[in-house]
């Protein structure tokens, strides 16, 4: 499959899933698995839905601009990065964001995330 | 040496080489590099540094706000900047975000493997 389009589909399943079943991205996550989320790092599966689903805010839509990728290196791994635009319920103007996700393949024939690091745009 | 230091120091290395000697970027990629620069794709030292180089502004200064790094398997390192790039003339910066994934050689030094940038619009 073009690696541009299953970086493509990979982002829009994570942001549909954080927007609807923020605990259903824990799926995405495996033991090794790092999270730096606003310089708040986290490591594993369970720690990461943990800190996903701590985020100060019960719901939100992300709005993706761009998406670029590249592959990673031998092991077939995937380097994504994502900006876009996070409305927050309630607040008037949204936040820009900027995301970076290292995915590495599955025996399964699918993607894991290893790396993700999360950054907002301040104006 | 402790990943996070390593981030920051070739964070410094990169920029300072950009903003002062553009050209000599070259040192820090390889063969089978890859740049993608506002969506447009390129590869190799040459085709990279001829895209940095032809980017219509001489010169330019980049402030770094934010680093993050972490390891990415096999013994790379991947580093999430954002910053703000100011162009000589102009009266407000640029805000951009760039990913690097560094791989390390026999030397003890890194190079870029991967490297991704994209302007943030307000």
């Amino acid at each position: 499959m073009d690696p541009d389009a299953v970086a493509k589909a990979f982002v829009e399943h994570y942001y549909r899933t954080f927007d609807s079943n923020r605990a259903g991205l824990a799926n995405l996550y495996q033991e090794g698995s790092m999270l730096t989320f606003e310089g708040a790092k986290t490591q594993g599966a369970q720690a990461i839905a943990a800190k996903i689903s701590s985020l100060p805010f019960q719901q939100c839509i992300h709005n993706i601009s761009t998406v670029d990728c590249q592959p990673s290196g031998p092991a077939g791994g995937m380097l994504v990065f994502v900006s876009g635009s996070l409305q927050l319920a309630g607040e008037q103007h949204a936040l820009k964001f900027s995301q970076m996700f290292h995915l590495m393949p599955t025996p399964q024939g699918s993607f894991y995330v290893l790396n993700d690091i999360f950054r907002l745009n301040y104006a | 040496m402790n990943p996070d230091t390593l981030a920051m120091a070739f964070v410094g290395l990169y920029y300072e080489t950009f903003d002062k000697s553009r050209a000599d970027l070259g040192s820090l990629y390889r063969q089978g590099s890859m740049l993608t620069f506002e969506g447009v794709k390129k590869k190799g030292v040459e085709a990279i540094v001829a895209k940095l180089t032809s980017l219509p502004f001489q010169q330019c200064q980049h402030n770094v706000s934010t680093i993050d790094c972490q390891p990415s398997g096999a013994g790379g390192i991947l580093v999430f900047v954002s910053g703000s790039l100011q162009l000589p003339g102009e009266q407000y910066p640029l805000k951009f975000s760039e990913m690097f994934h560094l791989l390390g050689i026999p030397q003890g030094s890194f190079y870029v493997l991967n490297d991704i940038f994209r302007l943030n619009y307000a």
